[in-house]
């Protein structure tokens, strides 16, 4: 690719509005590939907009969208997947009664011929896909065949990560608030879930409230207010005081 | 090292318990059916009234097979009964004005498919909850029956379809191996394809199945439509075991055949089905109604016992998925 500097995503003046309503106005940013970025503001700042626009669930009003330098026109959630935009819903979108391979191979199900001749469910390469993929981010599910309704609440976010590297396209995986409604314990293995992800070149950009975990695991945060970038910041250089000033509009 | 934070005490549970809970409670339920009655009558544990209860109970249970699917996907077909009729009626003038039987089965199969696929169309694509399209569906197809026949009753069909509902291979009734096989396809379909799949999977998280990819719409059609082709064969079975079809057939079925799909394990709220519960289910209200009529019961009898039997294991479903499963649907 001759592009190989341009950055994974960048977008430029994006506007949109409900009504009367600017949620978000002229917000350009760019992430590169591999890092982990942030999007941190107040209820209301623009937040879900913006990351919808990405995603492709919202269509912009305005503005430009660069995949690896080139425009794309991102009008629908399928323009955003076969780009490698994937989304983790804050719901997750399991099926609590299937298990998490089944989950995983969920709509991609392999199919062999039992006694050559009658097509079955391929539950055995289902499982071990399964364990190799979560395997490479260093996963382990108690068991690949109980239903996920019985996992705990990092372990779903897992089999939902499971279900983004099986696809093997996903480049950039956008994640609403994944470690709210979560316990201590599980929120740190979804920290470091999120760490080996970046590890294996796959880029994240993370809505989340909690500072602290976004000085944990991203490299910088993008801070809106009022629909507009209040500040783009490294965390290796700022404090949490500095951030939260930018979210409050304390600064400027 | 993550197993340890689970929430549900499901992991820790020992050997005997975890034994237990795979096992289909009603297996108890019927073990202590027979023995009530084997005490309560020497006839009941005669091979020829064994084979009777399998025979009687093969009708419902291939209709029951396609109920499975059908509940599991959270959806449910009142309009089974009305339609074995239907198909049924519509299959005895066909072969009676000349058609041969296996084209007349087949045209039953068809035909019942077909009802299906409306009752998919208008739960899908006019968005009518499954409980009113199929009450509609009832009501319809047996005015349509009655209609259709006026005061007719065809009898006398040809040995070819009495053979299918009255026949024996061996001690064991051909309807009944009828049956067995639509179970074992069923089984095969229910847990080793695709459409099984997404059938409990559209019950338990019908969004996160469209988020996927897959069309919704048209695997609730084929579910339907499964429905109806096992409805067209026990249409077939059924006229051939009573020799006749007359505008009343079917009357009442569906209550019966929901009751074993429910009685054997499989959800109501969907997501849960199981076709090896729906075999049992089945067959436990077919032995209380042969019992009741052996003991000398009166009749109105197996019917309240039935009501209550249905009852437990709605009660004891919730009791357990409480205890098992934790979390959001």
């Amino acid at each position: 690719m001759a592009e190989a500097a341009a950055p994974l995503l960048e977008v430029k003046d994006l506007h949109k509005a409900f009504g009367g309503v600017h949620a978000v106005e002229g917000v350009s940013f760019t992430i590169e590939e591999g890092e982990a970025v942030a999007i941190v503001g107040d209820n209301g700042a623009g937040k879900s907009t913006l990351v919808k626009m990405i995603s492709g669930a919202y269509r912009r009003d305005s503005g430009r969208v660069l995949w690896g330098g080139r425009d794309v026109p991102l009008n629908n959630p399928d323009d955003a997947q076969n780009l490698g935009i994937a989304t983790m819903y804050q719901d997750l979108a399991l099926v609590a009664d299937l298990d998490a391979a089944g989950n995983i191979f969920l709509g991609r199900e392999p199919m062999r011929r039992w006694l050559g001749l009658v097509p079955v469910l391929d539950r055995e390469t289902m499982r071990t896909t399964s364990r190799q993929l979560l395997d490479r981010v260093k996963i382990s599910l108690p068991s690949l065949d109980r239903p996920v309704r019985q996992l705990s609440g990092g372990q779903r976010q897992a089999t939902a990560i499971g279900r983004f590297l099986l696809s093997d396209k996903a480049r950039l995986i956008i994640m609403d608030e994944p470690t709210a409604a979560l316990g201590v314990q599980e929120q740190r293995k979804v920290l470091g879930l999120i760490g080996r992800l970046t590890e294996q070149g796959i880029t994240i950009l993370v809505i989340s409230h909690n500072l602290e975990h976004v000085f944990t695991v991203c490299q910088r945060i993008i801070v809106l207010r009022a629909g507009r970038i209040a500040g783009i910041v490294k965390t290796d250089e700022v404090d949490r005081q500095q951030v939260v000033s930018l979210i409050m509009g304390g600064t400027q | 090292m993550v197993a340890t934070s689970n929430s549900g005490g499901v992991g820790a549970r020992p050997g005997i318990a975890a034994a237990l809970n795979q096992i289909n409670p009603l297996i108890f339920v019927i073990i202590g059916l027979y023995i009530v009655l084997i005490i309560g009558s020497d006839r009941f544990l005669a091979m020829t009234n064994q084979m009777n209860i399998t025979r009687q109970a093969a009708v419902f249970l291939i209709i029951a097979i396609g109920q499975t699917f059908v509940i599991s996907s959270r959806g449910i077909d009142l309009s089974v009964g009305s339609a074995v009729g239907f198909v049924g009626c519509l299959m005895a003038t066909v072969i009676d004005a000349g058609v041969p039987v296996p084209l007349a089965i087949l045209f039953a199969v068809a035909l019942g498919m077909t009802i299906g696929a409306v009752n998919g169309l208008v739960i899908t694509k006019l968005n009518v909850s499954p409980l009113i399209a199929t009450l509609g569906m009832l009501v319809a197809l047996r005015g349509a029956t009655h209609l259709y026949m006026g005061s007719n009753t065809v009898t006398r069909l040809p040995e070819s379809l009495k053979f299918l509902g009255q026949g024996f291979i061996g001690p064991v009734p051909m309807a009944a191996l009828i049956a067995l096989a639509m179970a074992i396809i069923g089984w095969w379909l229910f847990y080793h394809t695709k459409f099984g799949r997404y059938a409990t999977s559209i019950g338990s998280n019908e969004s996160a199945v469209g988020l996927v990819g897959i069309n919704v719409d048209r695997q609730k059609i084929m579910i339907y439509m499964f429905q109806g082709a096992c409805v067209g064969i026990a249409a077939a079975v059924l006229v051939g075991r009573l020799n006749a079809a007359s505008p009343t057939l079917g009357l009442n079925y569906e209550l019966h055949i929901i009751a074993g799909v429910v009685l054997g394990g499989t959800a109501l709220y969907g997501g849960v089905g199981t076709i090896w519960g729906t075999v049992l289910g089945i067959l436990t209200i077919g032995i209380v109604e042969n019992g009741m009529v052996l003991i000398g019961a009166d009749f109105h009898l197996q019917r309240v016992l039935i009501g209550i039997l249905l009852v437990a294991a709605v009660a004891y479903q919730g009791f357990r998925r409480r205890r098992l499963g934790s979390g959001e649907r």
